[in-house]
């Protein structure tokens, strides 16, 4: 498979504060990448880097390209929606899909405006007039029209209501997703995203915690609600993370052994919320 | 360069005043010249008439340039600015267009497009007053306003004035868009606050007003280098009457202008490259922030 993303020791220091530190991570082809991280972790500023808006330090290639020093070709094959709110409130439905079709190469007004034309959205309302929600639809109209093998979305979704939510990522899988494309997606709301993932990368304190498809979790973590009787015995087999949920205690493992953990309880695959809670809520119990 | 077009049109798009400015002060003029009362002293020799027409033609322009110049100044200051503030930056930066594209056209609609529209704004404004001013006045001036060899003269004077003014003030230009780049609020502070701090900071500790006098003469000097022998001429622009020195015919515009002077003055050339080194500034900033 072919890299689309490449990042070995990326480093972002902002005066002392460093944001990024040494990580590293790859993305696939054809893949929907999360990735995920508490507020100020450094998913944005590893999204600033991967978008050429930032500088940094470190290694880092993206369809082939250093980000920083050329932003422009990247933006040829790779587009992104920072966050709803990003389109300027002069700007009119029409300038907005002129400006692209100019600048952009690989845009095409047609699908742009048979987009639009499922919504309310008219030419010449400018964007102070729209809601968020019909904001969110003209740049995903904007961006699906572009054929680009990167589309990376940071926090796209935040401040729309649930039908909007549920509407946008709609489109996004339906309209826009097919296996010539790669998306990368941060959110800290991880459930919103998780059931559209092949891949998850998170993201703590600057550093990657973990960067797996979503076949490997299956193989690789398990989560066992384990039976009173049989607590120390588990806690034996080193797990991770350990929650108290009503009455039980879950426990959960990082390769181990199913055979060994099958006596304990009731296994099951942790999903990627309860993954994410249970990676970065500071090591074993 | 195709990039380029779309990027002057969006400037036209977000900054409306840049065409409607010029135009409600147009309005206004001409609303002055229908309404005000005239009086003007009745025109015996064809040199007065002349006159008439080179003052009136000049102050029309002046005006539009004094009100361009502080528009100018304005737009310079928020251009990049806005976008960071409204983080449309993230937008604008999604697009396959340079940061060097971006500032660049910036700074051509700010220091050469701005001032052709005001230009344009004031020769149309002066021809319709010229008119109407001569259909009102017509028992004293007549048809004088309009005196093609004086209009001739006037648009080269304003071009002339428009090309120097590009070069003389490149360095303000770079200042205040680095500034623009640079500021997280307050631009308007940050750019008066830090030469004003150098001004007083000289002023205490050496005694001595080198920055004070540098600023002021790049803000004010600029006609005492494009143009020769203003005083001599323009006896005519002292009190704002007519004809000051009546009799002695109107200075060609070829004799005032000072091109040779201007194009080979050291002081032309500094500024240059003080203005080239904050536009580079400002693009290397451009390239790094992208949000406030």
């Amino acid at each position: 498979m072919a890299l689309l993303i490449e990042a070995r020791d990326l480093t972002k220091k902002y005066g002392a504060h460093v944001a990024l530190d040494r990580a590293n991570l790859k993305v696939e082809a054809g893949r929907i990448v999360g990735l995920i991280g508490p507020n100020g972790a450094g998913k944005t500023s590893a999204l600033r880097a991967i978008l050429g808006l930032t500088h940094y330090e470190g290694h880092l290639t993206v369809l082939g390209r250093e980000p920083f020093r050329q932003r422009t070709e990247l933006m040829n094959e790779c587009c992104f929606i920072a966050d709803v709110a990003v389109l300027p409130s002069w700007l009119r439905v029409d300038q907005a899909i002129d400006f692209v079709a100019g600048v952009h190469p690989r845009f095409r007004r047609d699908r742009a405006s048979a987009f639009l034309a499922k919504t309310q959205i008219t030419g010449k309302r400018r964007m102070r007039e729209l809601s968020k929600g019909m904001k969110t639809q003209v740049h995903l109209a904007l961006t699906m029209a572009i054929d680009a093998k990167l589309l990376v979305l940071d926090e796209p979704t935040l401040g729309l209501d649930i039908l909007a939510r549920r509407a946008f990522y709609d489109a996004l899988v339906n309209d826009y997703m097919d296996e010539t494309r790669t998306i990368l997606i941060t959110t800290h709301q991880v459930e919103e995203v998780e059931n559209l993932l092949t891949d998850i990368i998170f993201i703590d304190k600057g550093r990657i915690v973990l960067d797996s498809s979503l076949e490997d979790v299956a193989t690789r973590f398990t989560a066992v609600a384990v039976m009173a009787d049989r607590l120390d015995a588990a806690r034996a087999e080193k797990p991770f993370y350990e929650r108290h949920i009503l009455g039980k205690v879950v426990l959960y493992f990082e390769n181990a052994d199913p055979g060994k953990l099958e006596g304990f309880g009731e296994i099951h695959t942790p999903s990627v919320s309860d993954l994410f809670v249970a990676k970065l809520s500071g090591g074993a119990a | 360069m195709n990039n380029s077009n779309w990027l002057i049109r969006r400037e036209f798009w977000e900054n409306r005043a840049i065409w409607m400015i010029p135009a409600v002060f147009g309005g206004l003029l001409l609303l002055a010249a229908l309404f005000t009362q005239v009086s003007i002293p009745r025109l015996t020799s064809p040199q007065e008439s002349e006159q008439a027409a080179a003052f009136f033609w000049v102050v029309v322009g002046g005006m539009f340039y004094l009100v361009m110049g502080v528009y100018s100044t304005w737009y310079l200051l928020d251009c990049l600015y806005t976008d960071r503030k409204d983080r449309s930056i993230l937008f604008w930066k999604s697009l396959p267009v340079s940061d060097v594209a971006t500032v660049l056209c910036k700074l051509l609609v700010g220091m050469v497009i701005i001032p052709l529209v005001y230009f344009a704004a004031a020769n149309v404004t002066a021809l319709i007053a010229a008119f109407i001013l001569s259909i009102r006045a017509r028992a004293s001036i007549g048809s004088s306003l309009w005196n093609g060899d004086v209009w001739g003269q006037v648009q080269v004077l304003w071009m002339y004035v428009i090309v120097t003014s590009v070069v003389w003030y490149l360095p303000i230009a770079g200042w205040l868009m680095l500034v623009s780049a640079l500021a997280k609020r307050a631009v308007m502070l940050w750019a008066v606050l830090p030469p004003l701090l150098l001004y007083f900071l000289e002023r205490v500790f050496f005694g001595t007003h080198t920055v004070g006098e540098l600023i002021s003469r790049r803000l004010a000097g600029l006609p005492l280098v494009s143009f020769k022998g203003l005083g001599s001429h323009y006896g005519w622009t002292h009190d704002g009457g007519v004809v000051d020195n009546a009799g002695s015919p109107a200075p060609s515009v070829w004799h005032l202008i000072n091109p040779s002077g201007f194009f080979t003055s050291a002081e032309t050339w500094i500024g240059v490259a003080i203005g080239i080194a904050l536009i580079v500034a400002a693009i290397q900033l451009r390239m790094r922030r992208s949000e406030i």
